[in-house]
């Protein structure tokens, strides 16, 4: 008894240092810049009633979860997922067969997306984070590839068919039209989460240990990180957001199907993202995702560049590689030092 | 040296994007015209004009420009663009009022995804002001587009989507064109009891893609009321290009007729194996690939296969057949929209441009009956449509749950046959009433 009451003790304070800094770090003033700056832009569509401006914005958000979410894993850890949309596709597929079957709510279903997709990713992880550079980048290829074809067959989820809602589906919500604002009220939310857990894994221990493997996986370990445990979670964090997103886009859209699911295409954009913005850091992959949504849609909206978008994209994105390999937060932090507090 | 110049080039690039940025930010941003928008921005709202009035309409859509579907939807957009270049040489379209409506369309690229379908359509709709819309190609993409459309109380005419599910949840302003998907099939399976009476067996194997599972999984069903016996049903993945283990599999079956196939690309590729492999069916009948004209490419291999098809150049549908089936007729006549394709675009017009243009010409004959602009009575004209056209017959369902699911369009069956100068053509050969020439059974 006695001897036992220091330990609980012990474990208490070891909890509390724990925490501490993690609550220290919601308060920081960078964090909570960010978070504004997000918070005010997605207040607009709100505040002016605007259908366009919130589709618009939706996208932007969406773009900036997934680029956030891969920059866990590929820019704090080092470890390049290409696949990374599978998750996307597998918190949509589980959210939307729940609340097609069982009629749960949204909110339940995102929630239940996400944790089941950041669970696929912990056990999927424990095999694969042990294959180090291409072999792992190749290997989340595969992954996504055997998800699609797997749910491409799986009966219950439609099979290449896939699933879709009833118009009247959307009553529940008080109709499509409320059914979209909820959509955008959700993906606020999830980006807001996304970035925060962004940037607490960046100034967390946690986040020095990824990257310390990052740099130097071996030498991180004689430094007692323990990289397995480390890079599962980075990964299951990294799946958890994107499924969450997921489960919300087909609910607004109303139809899931294989293909858009599980888009390499979709994949490859969110890694260009991040290297735009500047990977391994926490604005940047959210200037990346914002840069690049933006162009997109002008070109695509645009009388002159609709018919040559792609090109003109690509041509600026293999200069941005060429001269800005730091990306365009990484440049600035280069270049401005001062600017580096602000930045992270 | 070259550093620097690297560096500078890097910040001035860097600061291009910011002002990319920024332009694109700036909200909204003036809707530039597309290639097709040559006129000026409609007013949104025109007061109801006086007797003699022009009212500008402009009818909104996305097409996939890019992308794995940009085929078929370019030859959509030039028939809804021939269309409209009719319309305006004929000075508009003319209401009894003696308002002239003068249409002009308005559309954006999709990329054909799903992803910017619905703010697309959103923008469309709140900042272009467009006043009816047409759906993107693809069931998928007009599945999302629909979402927006509906809860905006839009007229939206479908075409170049024919799956069924799409159009069986009760939509009030959602009207399809094509044959929905679970018909495709279903007039093969009537020629094969035509053809050969003795046929009992079916082979269906076919691509594991939304449309052609959706199909297959039909004709199964109409094939077993239809007393036959579907003695394989396999699917196969988007892509592939060896299909001996199928071959085998329907060898090993024995069936009288092979149906199924998905795409051009697998469905030529399957064609071609089966007639290398010699499998003796009487009738192999496979979706869209043997309806292009590429498909000859395979020689011998294209001889006799059957295909459905929206709509194919030699349909017989005329003001005469309109009075024997006791139909109005309305439109062009199929030669004037075959010479009208054929001088404008240099090619014979596809299914999906003879969609294209049936969508625009719909919609004008709703305009005309309804006699206004209004949404909610072009929604009634629409409701109560029932005509010819060079693109076929003409009738929405009015059920609540089915609103506006196609009840009147069939399917042509074209089959390639080799002519008396040694050449495959392509022959209509059912419905009856619209061949060109008899179908013939494979030896």
């Amino acid at each position: 008894m006695n001897s036992s009451q220091p330990f609980a003790a012990s474990a208490r304070l070891a909890w509390r240092e724990t925490l501490i800094p993690y609550v220290r770090l919601i308060a920081h003033p960078f964090l909570g810049l960010v978070l504004g700056v997000i918070l005010v832009v997605a207040l607009f569509p709100i505040v002016t009633n605007s259908p366009t401006l919130r589709e618009e914005i939706f996208l932007v958000l969406m773009a900036v979860i997934l680029a956030s979410s891969v920059n866990i894993i590929m820019g704090y850890t080092g470890y390049v997922s290409f696949g990374n949309i599978v998750f996307f596709g597998l918190g949509g597929y589980v959210a939307f067969f729940m609340m097609l079957t069982f009629h749960v709510h949204l909110a339940v279903a995102v929630l239940a997306g996400g944790i089941f997709a950041a669970l696929f990713a912990t056990l999927l992880g424990i095999p694969v984070l042990r294959l180090r550079g291409a072999y792992f980048a190749l290997a989340t290829i595969g992954i996504n590839e055997a998800v699609r074809a797997f749910v491409n067959n799986f009966d219950p989820f439609g099979g290449s068919v896939g699933m879709n809602f009833d118009y009247s589906f959307y009553d529940a919500y008080g109709g499509a039209k409320n059914a979209l604002w909820l959509a955008y009220y959700a993906i606020v939310l999830v980006a807001l989460a996304t970035v925060a857990a962004s940037f607490i894994i960046k100034q967390s221990k946690f986040g020095l240990g990824l990257m310390g493997i990052r740099e130097d996986q071996d030498a991180a370990q004689v430094l007692g990180i323990q990289p397995a445990r480390y890079k599962v979670i980075a990964y299951a964090i990294s799946a958890l957001f994107p499924a969450m997103a997921g489960a919300v886009f087909f609910f607004k859209n109303g139809i899931i199907e294989p293909g858009p699911a599980f888009s390499l295409t979709a994949s490859i954009e969110g890694l260009v993202a991040v290297m735009l913005g500047g990977f391994g850091t926490v604005a940047g992959p959210i200037v990346g995702a914002v840069v690049y949504d933006r162009l997109r849609s002008f070109l695509l909206t645009s009388g002159a560049f609709s018919e040559l978008h792609v090109a003109v994209a690509g041509v600026l994105l293999l200069l941005i590689v060429l001269f800005v390999p730091a990306g365009l937060v990484g440049e600035l932090r280069r270049r401005v030092p001062w600017l580096r507090k602000y930045t992270e | 040296m070259s550093r620097s110049i690297a560096r500078y080039a890097g910040l001035g690039l860097m600061l291009a994007l910011f002002v990319l940025l920024v332009a694109a930010c700036a909200t909204p941003p003036p809707p530039p015209p597309t290639p097709a928008t040559s006129a000026p921005q409609p007013p949104a709202a025109t007061s109801a004009p006086a007797g003699g009035a022009t009212k500008p309409i402009v009818i909104g859509f996305t097409a996939s420009q890019t992308g794995n579907l940009n085929v078929e939807s370019k030859k959509q957009t030039q028939g809804l663009q021939l269309w409209l270049d009719d319309v305006k040489k004929a000075g508009g379209i003319k209401l009894s009022d003696g308002t002239v409506v003068m249409p002009e369309i308005k559309f954006y690229d999709d990329e054909s995804k799903t992803d910017r379908v619905q703010a697309l359509y959103t923008k469309l709709i709140n900042e272009d002001k467009v006043d009816f819309l047409i759906s993107p190609y693809s069931s998928g993409l007009t599945k999302a587009a629909a979402v927006v459309s509906e809860q905006n109380d839009k007229v939206m005419l479908t075409t170049g989507a024919a799956d069924d599910k799409t159009m069986e949840q009760g939509f009030k302003g959602t009207y399809q064109l094509y044959t929905p998907a679970s018909r495709y099939l279903a007039g093969a399976i009537d020629l094969l009891k035509k053809l050969e009476p003795n046929a009992k067996k079916i082979a269906i194997v076919n691509e594991k893609d939304s449309f052609s599972t959706t199909v297959a999984n039909e004709a199964k069903a109409y094939a077993t009321a239809q007393g036959f016996e579907v003695v394989l049903a396999e699917g196969y993945d988007t892509g592939t290009t060896d299909f001996a283990p199928f071959i085998n599999k329907i060898a090993a079956a024995n069936p009288d007729a092979i149906m199924g196939g998905g795409h051009f690309q697998d469905g030529t590729t399957f064609a071609k194996q089966l007639y290398e492999k010699k499998v003796p069916v009487k009738m192999i009948a496979l979706l869209v690939a043997p309806a292009d004209a590429k498909f000859t490419e395979i020689g011998a291999g294209a001889e006799g296969v059957i295909a459905p098809s929206q709509w194919e150049t030699p349909v017989t549908y005329s003001p005469e057949s309109a009075k024997a089936a006791n139909l109005p007729w309305y439109g062009p006549t199929v030669s004037a929209f075959v010479d009208g394709y054929k001088a404008k675009y240099n090619e014979a017009p596809s299914y999906h441009a003879a969609g294209g243009y049936a969508a625009g010409l719909l919609l004008q004959k709703a305009l005309e009956d309804a006699n206004s602009t209004d949404a909610a009575k072009v929604k009634a004209a629409l409701d109560t449509l029932n005509l010819l056209t060079f693109y076929g017959q003409i009738k929405f369902s009015t059920d609540a749950k089915t609103h506006g699911k196609q009840a009147g369009h069939t399917m042509v069956y074209i089959q390639w046959q080799k002519g008396a100068d040694g050449k495959l053509a392509k022959q209509i050969v059912f419905p009856l009433e619209a061949k060109t020439a008899d179908a013939q059974a494979r030896q």
